[in-house]
C-alpha cells in the first residue's frame, strides 16, 4: 500500500481534500467525513450525531431530500450515511460524471439543512423504531450493559441510537444547533477515490464548497478512560430460548502502539477481523483459540471477537452464544484457561506469520470496491491518517512474541474486564 | 487518458466471458478482472432441500454443514488450518435447489483452495464427533431463530403461501426432525445426489480465464460419480386462492415485523422484467419508494419498510415488508394496502418510469466492479440459461417497457382479495 498515490489538499475554510484516482471502473466515491459522533454528546442528548444524520437527508433549502435521493439513484449510483462513537460519514458511489451533482448535494448539505419542526418529529418516531429494531436483538440489549459498566463517564458506554428517555426529549433546536456547531468546512474531510482526473475534482470541489464559510466548532471532548479497573458482572433477563455472553477489555486507541500487537491477540485469540465494510467476506476463525476451546470442544454453539480503531481506548469484545447443554459459567471457566494461556507463554511465531498472511488477504479483498477504498481513506484520517493504513501490514510485521505478551498481560487480565450474560428464560 | 465515462462495450459479454462445459458435468464460467490481486468464486450443484425426506427436514442443510468438518485427506484441524493460513475463505451451504459454496483467497492460493474444496465436495468422512457439535449448533440456531421476529415472519410467510409445496418447509428443518437425522443419512444423501453432473463454478479475479479453466479441469475433471441421480422434482404449485394472515405471537419484542405478498412471476420472462421496473418504483427507488415514502417518510411508522421481488427457479413471492413498533402494526397494513391498490389502479407516472429505466442501466458498471458483482451476473446467466450478451440487449428490452405494461402486470399479480400477510411480534 502506497500512500504516494494519494493527492492531499485543503480549501481556504479548512475542508481537507484527499483524492485517490482508480481507474479500475468509470465510478466514483465520494466520502464526506465529519469530525462527530457519540463521542462528542452529553449525558441528556444522547443520540444527537445519529439523529442529525437522519435529517441530514431530509432537505435544504436549494433541494428537497426526494431530489437529491432520485437524482442520485438514477444515476445507478447508491448513498448512504453512518453514525459512529467517533464521526459521521456521507457517501454516495456512483458514475464518475455524477461527481459535481453530488458535491452540490454534499456542499447544500452542509450549511442549509432545514430541519423542518414536522420533520423532526415524524423522524423522532423513525428513530425509536430503529433504536426498537435493535432491541428485539437479546446481544444488542446485553451489549449495551456491558458497555456501560466498561465506562464510567466516557460517552463511548452509549450506545449511538443514544437512550430512549433522551430520544423522546430532544427537541429541534438541539437537533440543529448540534449541526450548525459540528458541520463545518474545518470539521470536516471529503475524500473521493475512482475515475476522477484530481485537478479537475478539486476545482469542482472548491466550485461546490469553496464559499462556505466556517466557524469555529464548540467541541464536547471527552477525558479518555485508559483502563478498566475492576472487574465487573452484568446480567440481562430475556424471552430468549438461548444464553449469551459477552465480555469486553479495555483496548488501546488506533493510534498507540499497541494497538498492532492487540490486532495480532485479537486474530490468535477469537479470528482476524476483516477491514472491510464493504467487499466481500471474511477470513473463518476456526483455528483461533477461544473456537477451538469453546465451540470444538462442543460448550458453545459460536464465538467471535471484535476490535475496532478508535480515537480513544475503548473495547475489545468477545461474543459467545452458549448451547443449551451447558450454562453460562462453564463457558467462562474454559475461556479463562485459553485467556490465562496467552498471558503466561509466548506465542509461536508461525502464529503471527499466519495472522500476518491474513491481514494481507484481507487488504487485496477490499482493494478491487473503490467505495472501501474511499472509506479507509477517510476512517484512518478519522483516528490517525492515512499513513496509518498504508503502513497497516508493514507495523503488524514488526510485532514480536515478547510484544503479543506484554499487551495481553496489559490489558486482558481478569481483574480489568466486563462479563456480561444474558439469560434467556428458556435456555 | 483514462476512460471516464461509461462504455456499453465494456460490458461482460461474449468476448470476455469463459462458459466451458466438461466431460463429466460440470461447468465454469469464467471473467477475467486482472486489477484484482486475488480471485472470488462460488458456485452449486443441484443437492438442495427438496431432496429432504419427510420426516428428515434439513437433511441438505445438515449434509452442506458437515462437509467443511474434515475430508479423507485432512481432518477438521488440518482442513481449517490450510484455508485460514493462507487468509483464504471457503464455505458450503444450502438453499431449497442446490448445495452452494464459494470462497475467496490470493489469486497463487487458488490452487490449493481447489483442491481442498474438490476434498469437501467429494470425499467427506462424517466424523461423529463433528455430527453431534453440528447437530448442537443447529438446534441453538432454530432456539434463536423461534425469538427472531423477522425470521419468524419470514417462516410463517412460506407456510401460508407455499402450503404443501417444500418451499414452505425452513431449509434448516425443525427441532424433531434433526434429532431423526443420522450419520447414515448424511452418507447416503452425499452419495446419491452429490456429483460432478450439474457442478457450476462462476469465478473472478486476476487469473485469466484461460489458465482457471485449465485449473479447473486439471482439479474437478478427476470427480467421477457414476451413481450420482438427478434430484426431486419440484412439485406443481398454485397460489392461495384466498387471502390468509397469521401473527406469530413473540412476548418482550420491542418491534413487529410484517410481510405482505403475493405471487411474483417466472423469473426472466417479459411480465417478470416489467414487475423489475414495477418493483423498483413500488418499493425501492430512493429512499424504498413508494412504500417507504408513505411508511416511513409521511408517517414514521418504520425504520425500514420496502418490497422486493424474489428471483429463483421454481414458484417465487413478490413482497412488501416492514418492521413497525406493534402498536402500528395494523396502521402499517393500512397504509401498504392503500399504496399496493393506487399500484394496481393507476399507471406508473412517466417520470417514475424514467427514472427506473435510467438506475437500472446506470447501475451497470457498479454492478460490475467488484469480484463478487461479476460472479453473481455470471451464476445467474447460468441459471437462467441467459446468452452471454444478455446485458446487451437490455437497453432496447428496458426502452419497450411502459407503464401499461407495468400496470397490467401488477394487475395479474397482486390482488388485495388474496394478500398473504404475516407478521411475528409482541401482541399489539
Amino acid at each position: 500500500m502506497n500512500s504516494a498515490e494519494l493527492i492531499r489538499t485543503s480549501l481556504t475554510n479548512g475542508l481537507k481534500i484527499l483524492i485517490k484516482p482508480i481507474f479500475n471502473a468509470p465510478i466514483i466515491s465520494s466520502w464526506l467525513w465529519y469530525d462527530v459522533g457519540s463521542r462528542n454528546e452529553i449525558s441528556g442528548k444522547t443520540g444527537l450525531s445519529h439523529w442529525v444524520e437522519h435529517m441530514q437527508f431530509k432537505g435544504t433549502k436549494r433541494y428537497s431530500g426526494s431530489e437529491m435521493e432520485k437524482a442520485i439513484a438514477r444515476t445507478g449510483g447508491y448513498t448512504n450515511a453512518f453514525t459512529s462513537p467517533d464521526w459521521t460519514a456521507y457517501f454516495q458511489t456512483l458514475p464518475s460524471q455524477a461527481l459535481e451533482m453530488t458535491l452540490a448535494f454534499e456542499a447544500s448539505r452542509m450549511f442549509e439543512a432545514q430541519y423542518e419542526p414536522e420533520e423532526v418529529e415524524l423522524e423522532r418516531t423513525v428513530i425509536l423504531s430503529e433504536r426498537e429494531g435493535n432491541e428485539n436483538d437479546p446481544q444488542f440489549l446485553l451489549g449495551e450493559q456491558v458497555q456501560k459498566a466498561a465506562f464510567r463517564k466516557h460517552p463511548y458506554r452509549t450506545e449511538v441510537l443514544g437512550e430512549t428517555e433522551d430520544l423522546l426529549r430532544i427537541t429541534r433546536d438541539d437537533l440543529f444547533g448540534h449541526y450548525r456547531n459540528y458541520y463545518q468546512p474545518s470539521n470536516a474531510t471529503l475524500c473521493l477515490a475512482g475515475a476522477i482526473e484530481p485537478a479537475q475534482a478539486i476545482a469542482s470541489v472548491e466550485k461546490a464548497f469553496g464559499e462556505i464559510q466556517t466557524k469555529l466548532v464548540n467541541r464536547q471532548i471527552p477525558e479518555p478512560e485508559d483502563s478498566l479497573e475492576q472487574a465487573d458482572l452484568v446480567e440481562v433477563h430475556g424471552p430468549e430460548d438461548a444464553n449469551f455472553i459477552q465480555l469486553a477489555w479495555r483496548s488501546p486507541r488506533a493510534a498507540d502502539p499497541d494497538f498492532f500487537a492487540y490486532t495480532l491477540i485479537e486474530s490468535i485469540l477469537s479470528g482476524p477481523s476483516s477491514l472491510n465494510m464493504f467487499g466481500s467476506g471474511g477470513i473463518g476463525n476456526r483455528t483461533s483459540l477461544l473456537y477451538q476451546q469453546l465451540v470444538e470442544n462442543q460448550i458453545a454453539a459460536s464465538v467471535n471477537g471484535s476490535l475496532t480503531a478508535t480515537i480513544d481506548p475503548a473495547t475489545y469484545s468477545v461474543y459467545i452464544t452458549c448451547r443449551p447443554d451447558h450454562q453460562p459459567e462453564e463457558v467462562l471457566s474454559a475461556l479463562n484457561e485459553t485467556v490465562d494461556s496467552l498471558l503466561q507463554a509466548k506465542v509461536n511465531p508461525s502464529s503471527l506469520n499466519r495472522a500476518l498472511k491474513q491481514a494481507r488477504a484481507n487488504f487485496a479483498y477490499g482493494s478491487d470496491n473503490i467505495t472501501n477504498q474511499a472509506f479507509w481513506m477517510g476512517y484512518s484520517e478519522s483516528f490517525a491518517d492515512y499513513d496509518w493504513f498504508c503502513d497497516y501490514v508493514d507495523r503488524l510485521a514488526q510485532v514480536s512474541p515478547e510484544d503479543v505478551q506484554r499487551v495481553a498481560q496489559k490489558y486482558l487480565k481478569p481483574e480489568n474486564r466486563v462479563v456480561g450474560i444474558y439469560r434467556g428464560q428458556n435456555a | 487518458m483514462p476512460e471516464l465515462a461509461y462504455n456499453p462495450a465494456n460490458l461482460p459479454g461474449k468476448e470476455s466471458i469463459l462458459r466451458q462445459s466438461f466431460e463429466n458435468g460440470a461447468t465454469l464460467l469464467a471473467y477475467p478482472n486482472l486489477n484484482s490481486p486475488a480471485v472470488y468464486f462460488r458456485g452449486y450443484l443441484p443437492a438442495g432441500s427438496i431432496s429432504d425426506p419427510q420426516g428428515k427436514e434439513g437433511l441438505a442443510n445438515f449434509n452442506a454443514a458437515m462437509l467443511s468438518t474434515g475430508t479423507r485427506k485432512h481432518d477438521f484441524q488440518e482442513l481449517h488450518y490450510q484455508i485460514e493460513s493462507c487468509g483464504a475463505s471457503l464455505s458450503v451451504s444450502s438453499g431449497s435447489l442446490s448445495t452452494l459454496f464459494g470462497g475467496q483467497c490470493l489469486k497463487e492460493d487458488l490452487p490449493l483452495i481447489f483442491d481442498l474444496l474438490l476434498e469437501m465436495l467429494s470425499m467427506p468422512t462424517y466424523p461423529q464427533k463433528h455430527f453431534e457439535r453440528i447437530k448442537q449448533q443447529l438446534l441453538t440456531i432454530i432456539r434463536i431463530q423461534a425469538q427472531d421476529t423477522e425470521e419468524m415472519s419470514s417462516q410463517a410467510f412460506d407456510r401460508l403461501y407455499y402450503r404443501d409445496h417444500p418451499y414452505a418447509i425452513p431449509d434448516i428443518g425443525y427441532a424433531d426432525s434433526l434429532g431423526r437425522i443420522s450419520l447414515d443419512d448424511l452418507s447416503n444423501f452425499h452419495q446419491q445426489y452429490f456429483g460432478p453432473k450439474g457442478l457450476v463454478m462462476a469465478i473472478s479475479g486476476g487469473i485469466s480465464p484461460e489458465n482457471t479453466s485449465q485449473l479447473f479441469d486439471e482439479t474437478f475433471s478427476t470427480w467421477q460419480a457414476p451413481n450420482q441421480s438427478a434430484q426431486e422434482e419440484l412439485p406443481e404449485f398454485t397460489p392461495p386462492d384466498q387471502a390468509c394472515y397469521e401473527h406469530i405471537a413473540i412476548p418482550g419484542k420491542s418491534q413487529s415485523d410484517l410481510i405482505i405478498g403475493t405471487q411474483a412471476p417466472v423469473a426472466m420472462t417479459a411480465a417478470y422484467q416489467n414487475c423489475v421496473l414495477g418493483n423498483s418504483i413500488l418499493g425501492q427507488f430512493g429512499m424504498m419508494g413508494r412504500i417507504g415514502e408513505v411508511v416511513r417518510e409521511q408517517n414514521g411508522l418504520a425504520y425500514y419498510a420496502g418490497s422486493t421481488l424474489e428471483t429463483g427457479l421454481g414458484p417465487t413471492c413478490w413482497k412488501v415488508y416492514a418492521g413497525v413498533n406493534p402498536d402500528n402494526l395494523q396502521k402499517a397494513i393500512q397504509k401498504i394496502k392503500e399504496e399496493l391498490r393506487r399500484f394496481i389502479n393507476e399507471p406508473v407516472t412517466t417520470e417514475e418510469l424514467a427514472d427506473v429505466k435510467s438506475q437500472a442501466l446506470g447501475r451497470l458498471p457498479l454492478s460490475f466492479e467488484t469480484n463478487a458483482g461479476i460472479v453473481s451476473y455470471l451464476l445467474s446467466l447460468q441459471r437462467y440459461q441467459l446468452d452471454l450478451d444478455h446485458l446487451k440487449t437490455l437497453p432496447e428490452l428496458l426502452a419497450n417497457i411502459t407503464a401499461d405494461d407495468i400496470l397490467k402486470s401488477a394487475q395479474s399479480y397482486w390482488d388485495l382479495d388474496k394478500l398473504i400477510i404475516a407478521s411475528a411480534g409482541r401482541k399489539p
